[in-house]
């Protein structure tokens, strides 16, 4: 019996010491959030099922910020012919129906054909001044006269100095 | 409850069992039991300095878990890697990948070592045993050989005029059927041995409905992951001469697998394909890849009175293809076929070994490996130039036995590699800023020379019921191409990748201590680990976008890891015996743009609790539990999250029924009883929040004769 409890023991002490080692992390100053991309004090543009025709222009308006230093930016739109779905946007979560489409999606949008015009594809990247920690972004981006009308995703990508990345996706629909 | 009779060898011994030597016959026959004495345990931890397991053919057949390495995972130290498609690779101390060697007979295992999608590409049935070394092995081993080295056998020599054995194995979680055979024999001095597997399974199933991928949510079907079913088909010929003092054997064997790409999670971007994945669970659609290693491997000894010399000799084409449904990024157009990678690589290896004993005392080890590789890429999609790697290295290590208590090591090894990497340009035309356009230089013409000198020293000492072991050494990695050359789209992660062709070898220096106690009734291990890379090279994360994607770069920092893998076994009774182990493991980056942060994919600590019954002293008929306790994972690095503790009640049982002139092996395993939902830190599929399978429960019998 004493030997039952003796490696009882042995084995309790060993849990312990391996739990121990993990307690020993210690805190610093690095950089373990991701940075924000927010609509915070701004009427933000473009949010999800906006209406654009060809030849506007989108106004884009975002508040970047992160708790240490932002990095750089990247702002992408293509078209969402397959209505395929992204997820980031604040009714997202509701399984219901397919996220990131519009209630007035055309369900059948993709057996069209998209004749006329050229299907929209945008992609820039954009810096950010060093040692920043909001930056209010704002550019026109203009959309081609021949770009073919049908439901696109507008997409931001944003890092931070230490590489974290967040993703913010809108939906949006050109019209004739 | 692997544990039991896996052979827990963390002792500082002689490292000589490794390279180029065939099985030794006395290995094999050695750790039959289940339950191995501590005599043995002591004989096996006095034999090297390092740490080191042994794994026995019986204990691979009796605690079956569905696939090798998930058998191997009950090693504390060991983990196997869930890389996406239900495969995996295996991790040495959280090192995987070009950081271990997986080597087949003594010959180092050369596919694409670097990808993080494909398994083992080696015929795990037709293993005889298995061992892992944990820690450096370079001067046995050469490059790569940082975290350790797994070595499988597969070269058993039959000792019967006909012997064979037949097992047919099934998991639930994928429906996976399989079924492998083996036949050999032995007549006078010559004998043979051929094998088949053939392995069929249908998509996997994880206990959720949905799963978010970059910014996409994807909703499953029956809570299985769509395409990721896959299968497999293997086969060997052998045929050696067994004399007195020459040894020759002759081994061909070839591997095939073509496996689904989980079809939401592939590719650059998620689109609603045409294919109607959910039509069937067991087909495979595009995206799938397929991979085929043949491998024709030759071993000659001679044994004299006081010399030993060895020839391995061996050549392997590694023919891999990914496939997927084209689609245009950029300014890359829709391309014409599905073939999006190709890559085939010819490998050449020659190992001449010397093993001399001088007196009593002293044994000598000397040996040359030279290795050469050829490497072609094909496809669409560009992540690897084409490249070719000569490599050459020497080594001498002396192992001297001062008396039975005592045991002293040191090696030296130096090494030279030249790697030539080809330019590639794109396929397709970019416009330039003046109004032209030009196909953009992905990877530059390289040429490069990196030389290693490495070395090993190591002490066993046996003391009453204690060995004391420690080791130190310093292995090295030559940059992969990968690193060196890499300038474009990875179009599996989406991610910008760019190499750095002025990468220095990375070095590592580590020591190790190994504690064992035993006696009849309990055994003891512990293995503390400390590990420095003054140039660990590191894929970072950084703040920029290239061509609308997060630029990552090759660098080198200075990295600091260390650990520890403890294990207690009692043995309680005749029918009982319990098991504690776990593993910890810490790592930061020491220099860099990333100093402070830890490595990725770091493991978190965990504990392992079981207890076996076994119906007879000795027998072979068990039943037993297990509890695996995993620590939440907050050390994290981008893009990484953060992740939450977990664990797992686990199931196990064995028995063995001898019948007239042969036996049957049943061997039951049923992983995650409660059916939890969890994720594991080191998967692959964590980035894109897939859980870790659900219940499963993996059944195999066998007959031997």
């Amino acid at each position: 019996m004493k030997k039952i409890i003796n490696m009882s023991l042995m084995m309790a002490l060993m849990t312990i010491l391996i739990l121990s080692f993990n307690a020993c992390g210690k805190d610093d100053d690095k950089d373990m959030t991701p940075p924000v991309i927010s609509t915070e004090g701004i009427t933000a543009n473009p949010v999800n099922c906006q209406q654009y025709h060809p030849g506007d222009v989108i106004p884009f308006h975002y508040v970047m910020s992160d708790d240490q230093e932002l990095g750089a930016y990247n702002i992408e739109i293509h078209n969402n012919f397959d209505h395929h779905s992204h997820s980031t946007e604040a009714d997202d979560h509701d399984h219901d129906h397919d996220m990131g489409e519009c209630d007035d999606d055309d369900e059948h949008e993709h057996e069209h054909e998209h004749s006329e015009g050229k299907a929209w594809a945008y992609n820039q990247d954009f810096t950010i001044p060093a040692g920043q920690r909001l930056y209010d972004a704002h550019h026109d981006i203009q959309i081609p006269a021949d770009a073919t009308p049908g439901d696109y995703h507008f997409m931001i990508r944003l890092t931070d100095r230490a590489g974290w990345q967040q993703l913010h996706a809108v939906a949006i629909k050109i019209v004739e | 409850m692997m544990t039991t009779s896996i052979l827990a060898a963390a002792l500082m011994a002689c490292l000589a069992s490794g390279h180029g030597e065939v099985a030794p016959d006395d290995t094999t026959v050695v750790l039959k039991g289940v339950t191995v004495s501590g005599q043995r345990q002591h004989d096996f931890q006095m034999r090297t300095s390092q740490s080191a397991v042994q794994v026995s053919h019986d204990y691979l057949q009796q605690h079956f878990s569905g696939s090798l390495m998930q058998t191997l995972e009950g090693i504390p130290g060991v983990k196997a890697m869930a890389i996406g498609s239900g495969q995996s690779k295996p991790t040495i101390r959280g090192l995987g990948f070009n950081r271990m060697v997986v080597s087949e007979d003594g010959i180092k295992h050369e596919g694409q070592q670097w990808g993080n999608d494909h398994g083992l590409e080696i015929d795990q049935f037709a293993v005889d045993r298995a061992e892992v070394i944990k820690g450096p092995a370079a001067l046995l081993y050469g490059s790569d050989a940082i975290g350790g080295v797994l070595s499988l056998y597969t070269n058993h020599v039959p000792t019967e005029p006909l012997s064979g054995s037949v097992q047919i194995f099934g998991r639930s979680n994928n429906e996976q059927i399989g079924v492998t055979a083996k036949l050999g024999g032995r007549h006078g001095k010559w004998f043979y041995r051929v094998g088949a597997t053939l392995i069929d399974y249908a998509d996997y199933r994880v206990p959720t409905d949905s799963i978010q991928y970059y910014s996409y949510w994807i909703r499953l079907k029956d809570q299985r992951l769509r395409n990721t079913a896959g299968c497999e088909r293997d086969g060997s010929v052998m045929l050696g001469y067994a004399g007195y003092r020459f040894h020759t054997d002759l081994r061909i064997s070839d591997s095939y697998s073509k496996s689904g790409f989980f079809a939401n999670a592939h590719g650059l971007e998620v689109r609603l394909s045409d294919i109607d994945y959910d039509h069937s669970r067991r087909d495979i659609d595009l995206p799938y890849q397929w991979v085929n290693h043949l491998k024709v491997l030759s071993h000659t000894s001679w044994q004299g009175d006081r010399l030993r010399a060895e020839a391995n000799l061996a050549w392997q084409n590694n023919h891999r293809e990914e496939l997927s449904e084209p689609v245009s990024h950029g300014y890359m157009p829709k391309p014409d076929e599905t073939l999006e990678r190709r890559f085939v690589k010819n490998t050449l290896t020659a190992n001449l070994a010397l093993h001399l004993a001088l007196g009593e005392r002293h044994e000598l080890s000397t040996g040359v490996n030279g290795e050469y590789q050829h490497n072609r890429r094909g496809g669409w999609g560009f992540i690897i130039p084409d490249f070719e790697t000569t490599s050459i290295g020497a080594y001498a290590m002396d192992c001297y036995t001062v008396n039975q208590r005592l045991k002293l090591n040191a090696g030296i090894r130096l090494d030279h590699a030249h790697t030539h990497i080809s330019s590639y340009h794109d396929w397709f035309l970019t416009p330039t800023t003046d109004g032209t356009s030009v196909y953009k230089e992905r990877s530059a013409d390289v040429n490069r020379n990196f030389t290693s000198l490495t070395w090993s020293a190591g002490i066993n000492y046996a003391v009453g019921h204690w060995v004391l072991k420690a080791n130190a050494g310093k292995s090295f990695r030559v940059p992969i191409p990968k690193e060196l050359g890499a300038d474009g789209v990875n179009y599996h992660i989406f991610r910008y990748e760019r190499g750095n062709a002025n990468l220095d070898p990375e070095e590592s220096y580590q020591i190790d201590m190994g504690i064992h106690w035993d006696n009849d009734v309990v055994c003891l291990q512990v293995d503390p680990y400390v590990n420095y890379f003054p140039n660990y090279i590191y894929l970072n994360p950084t703040a920029e976008y290239v061509e609308g994607l997060q630029l990552y770069n090759y660098t080198q920092a200075r990295v600091l890891r260390y650990g520890v893998e403890a294990q207690a076994t009692w043995v309680i009774d005749r029918h009982w015996e319990a098991e504690l182990k776990g593993e910890y493991l810490y790592a930061e980056q020491l220099s860099g743009q990333k100093k402070g942060y830890t490595l990725p994919f770091s493991t978190p600590w965990s504990v392992d609790a079981s207890v076996k019954y076994s119906f007879q002293w000795h027998g072979n008929t068990f039943v037993g539990l297990n509890a695996r306790i995993v620590g939440a994972q907050r050390e994290i690095v981008p893009p990484e999250k953060p992740t939450d503790g977990h664990w797992t009640l686990n199931l196990s049982a064995g028995k063995q029924i001898d019948l007239r002139k042969s036996k049957l092996n049943i061997a039951l395993h049923a992983d995650n009883l409660l059916d939890r939902r969890y994720y594991d830190h080191t998967s692959y599929y964590r980035l894109i929040d897939v859980p870790e399978p659900g219940r499963n429960v993996s059944l195999m019998v066998g007959l031997e004769f």
